[in-house]
């Protein structure tokens, strides 16, 4: 991530990271779940109420229809009797008696109004009631389409009157009277009001809200309803409409299904609308949602509780070995890491202890390494192993003897002579690591020591000379401290040559030895020869060569050529008296 | 739906002279069907022609729960008698304009007569059974003649003069009604076209006595 990337807040701790992981993962899992289920649940709603109010607006057709039906059949039947033909064998029908008629036919019917009129439409009589005559228009606006159907009837609805509030929807009727077949001498009409108890009728069986609208095309308020007066005031339907819609009524949604009352004999616009509130229709699946939302808040909680013991039970392992990791670092390689896992984490706990007891192993060798050789050596035989071989490199050869030893240490025990011993090598060879040198050997109470090898080193003659001015003055001190412990003082000498050698590994497959080979070591063991030269009586004296290859600045004495054994020519010798 | 059917009247014309002509009406429907039961009738026009209603009274019988004939067509006075032939009681009633009148349930050939005195198309029917129904058709001039089976219809013995020819049949929609003139030299030919509204006679109720289960 780019630093002007998004930032997330770190955390450091893995714990922490992986409560605040399987915590998120959760959290999401289970409102994804949750907002799902929601949604399914409200599509699902809907989807039933569509259903109901398809079937509610057939149930209120085939309801209208069948009412009308059976009306027509009883009106059949008494368009068939013998008695209302009676009333058509005199020239004009007695009033009274029609309106007698009509009232038993009324009461036998179960309606609340019929009206009877000539085939042109004109008025014989009708049962007054809670319809005034101006209520004929309709009727006879039905009797024009009956006259022309198939089956010599017409229905439809009606606003009629009075008008204002108390005016009701209607369903009406207009059958024939036969005198007889296919002869019409009058026609009934019936008419059937679109009531409370009709809209409860329908409630009871679709299990939807019932209204019925009547107005302008504008403006429908409703005349008839289930519903509470201002619901049903607030969902009338939209203009000219038919179909299902959502409509949101005082906060609450009503799915609702509109479909217009056709067809309509007087002016203006009816409808039916078929409701159901989506939140009744939600209950059942409330609970579930309920449920759910629990069940996220416990998953939560259980997420938060486990996950931090099994961050724990993840983090502390790893804490311990970087613990462990510390140690190792320190150089400790006894403690081993116990840990009684089987896991990925124990396989690598077992890794660590195998890996600290190798480096253990390893500290080991190298330990024995460093006191048997230099460490430089050591550390090129850790490195290129004990290969074979040797290289042609320049050199700085120092030969250090004690003079009069032999005789010295005949006066003393073996042992305190080795422990004497050892105590002035220990102080030499400090100062030849000190200088970058190796010891390349202990020859008797002799040290030889390299310069430049086997680290090439470009100050290899200025290393050894200091080298050799700073183990006079140890030698000056470890005297001090002889003299305080009564002992005699030691003296040595130093011969110093530089040269171009082989260096390398030399011995047998078996054993080997790290040492260098050529004319140039002579010659610095022959100079050493030379300090125990009354001529010279010098403790430091260095070729010609290494006085070329110094750089800095010495308190040096030419003392002349001197022959040296085993050469032809003399040596050039110099003294080195201190350092400037 | 509605089914229209239209009547065409030829007369056929005479090429020989007679005292008195004959007009021959041929209907057909739209598809050249003949149409019976049909009353074509032609009114003098030149001065009104008595009607003399016939001595014996004209019979309609009831038979097989049928009237028949089906249309009847009399003059303005004729006495209609309606025999029973079924063993079931009949309830002839009309409640036509032209002539309201009932013959409560009766039984057998002697019943009073009914005289139809006043012109127009008179529906009967029965009370009992629905789907009976026959219409007598008064006329108010002796000049009539009613369709048979071929659709066709001659009116005879008709002086020479000026006439309206008109029909009349049960669902006849709308008036039909021409002029023509019977010459002197022998029969006419006319042509009319009427149309007729779609039959809703109601079927006759299934034979209660009849108890032949399959």
């Amino acid at each position: 991530m780019g630093s002007n990337g998004l930032r997330l807040p770190q955390f450091r701790r893995f714990g922490t990271r992986l409560l605040l992981l399987i915590v998120a993962l959760v959290a999401v899992a289970q409102c994804a779940d949750y907002v799902l289920v929601r949604t399914a649940n409200r599509r699902n709603a809907i989807g039933r109420i569509n259903e109901n109010l398809r079937q509610g607006t057939l149930l209120f057709t085939r309801r209208v229809d069948a009412r009308l039906d059976e009306l027509s059949g009883r009106a059949a039947l008494m368009s068939d009797d013998y008695s209302i033909r009676q009333l058509f064998l005199k020239d004009q029908p007695d009033p009274a008696t029609v309106r007698s008629a009509l009232d038993s036919y009324k009461v036998r019917m179960g309606v609340p109004f019929m009206a009877l009129l000539w085939p042109n439409g004109a008025r014989i009589g009708d049962t007054g009631g809670p319809l005034p005559a101006a209520a004929l228009r309709p009727f006879q606006d039905l009797v024009k389409v009956a006259e022309v159907a198939d089956d010599s009837r017409a229905k439809g609805f009606a606003r009629l009157p009075p008008e204002g509030p108390s005016g009701k929807l209607y369903s009406l009727l207009v059958v024939p009277i036969y005198a007889p077949p296919p002869e019409i001498v009058a026609w009934i009409g019936l008419a059937l009001p679109i009531d409370h108890a009709f809209a409860k009728l329908l409630k009871a069986d679709a299990q939807l809200e019932v209204t019925f609208y009547y107005g302008s095309t504008s403006d429908m308020l409703p005349v008839e309803s289930t519903l509470q007066e201002g619901i049903a005031r607030s969902s009338a339907p939209p203009t000219s409409n038919d179909g299902i819609m959502t409509v949101d009524v005082g906060g609450e949604s009503y799915v609702t299904a509109y479909r217009p009352l056709l067809p309509l004999i007087t002016p203006g616009r009816a409808a039916i609308a078929l409701q159901r509130s989506l939140e009744e229709e939600l209950i059942s699946s409330r609970q579930l949602e309920r449920f759910l939302l629990i069940l996220l808040i416990a998953s939560l909680v259980a997420a938060a509780l486990v996950a931090p013991v099994f961050a724990l039970n993840l983090s502390k392992p790893l804490r311990a070995l970087a613990r462990h990791t510390e140690v190792i670092a320190r150089g400790d390689y006894a403690i081993h890491l116990r840990l009684d896992r089987a896991d990925e984490i124990g396989q690598l706990a077992t890794a660590f202890n195998r890996m600290s007891e190798g480096l253990a192993e390893r500290d080991r060798v190298r330990d024995l390494l460093d006191k048997n050789v230099s460490p430089e050596v050591a550390a090129q035989l850790m490195r290129d192993g004990g290969a074979l071989g040797g290289e042609e490199r320049e050199v700085t050869i120092l030969f250090v003897d004690l003079r009069s030893f032999t005789r010295l240490s005949e006066s003393m025990a073996p042992r305190e002579v080795l422990t004497l011993l050892n105590r002035y090598f220990d102080r030499m060879s400090g100062i030849v690591e000190i200088y970058h040198g190796i010891v390349d050997k202990y020859i008797g109470d002799a040290i030889m020591a390299i310069f430049g090898a086997p680290v090439e080193q470009s100050g290899h003659a200025d290393n050894a000379v200091l080298a050799a001015i700073e183990m006079k003055s140890a030698l000056a001190r470890l005297n001090a401290e002889l003299a305080t412990e009564g002992r005699a003082k030691l003296s040595f000498g130093i011969g110093i040559n530089t040269s171009r050698i082989i260096a390398g590994n030399i011995g047998s497959s078996r054993r080997l030895n790290y040492s260098v080979v050529g004319d140039g070591v002579n010659v610095a063991a022959r100079l050493q020869d030379l300090t125990r030269m009354s001529q010279f009586s010098a403790d430091i004296l260095i070729s010609a060569a290494t006085l070329r290859a110094m750089r800095g600045r010495y308190r040096v004495r030419d003392l002349g050529a001197a022959p040296v054994r085993g050469r032809d020519e003399p040596v050039e010798v110099f003294s080195v008296e201190g350092a400037e | 739906m509605r089914r229209v059917t239209t009547l065409i009247l030829l007369a056929a014309s005479a090429s020989a002279l007679r005292a008195a002509g004959t007009v021959r009406v041929v209907t057909k429907d739209p598809t050249g069907l003949a149409v019976p039961d049909a009353v074509a009738y032609v009114v003098a026009l030149d001065a009104p022609v008595p009607v003399q209603p016939p001595a014996e009274p004209v019979a309609i019988t009831q038979h097989d729960q049928m009237f028949d004939p089906y249309v009847t067509p009399v003059v303005v006075g004729t006495s209609v008698v309606f025999p029973n032939r079924d063993n079931v009681q009949h309830h002839v009633y009309s409640v036509s304009p032209a002539k309201k009148f009932e013959i409560p349930l009766y039984k057998g050939e002697s019943t009073a007569a009914i005289v139809f005195d006043h012109p127009g198309p008179v529906t009967l029917g029965c009370n009992i059974h629905d789907w009976m129904v026959a219409y007598v058709f008064v006329l108010s001039t002796p000049y009539f003649a009613k369709t048979g089976a071929d659709g066709a219809a001659d009116i005879t013995g008709l002086p020479p003069g000026r006439y309206r020819l008109e029909v009349w049949h049960p669902r006849l929609a709308g008036k039909v009604g021409r002029e023509l003139t019977i010459a002197e030299s022998g029969d006419t030919t006319q042509v009319v076209s009427v149309t007729l509204r779609p039959d809703r006679r109601i079927r006759r109720a299934p034979d209660g006595g009849s108890s032949d289960y399959k």
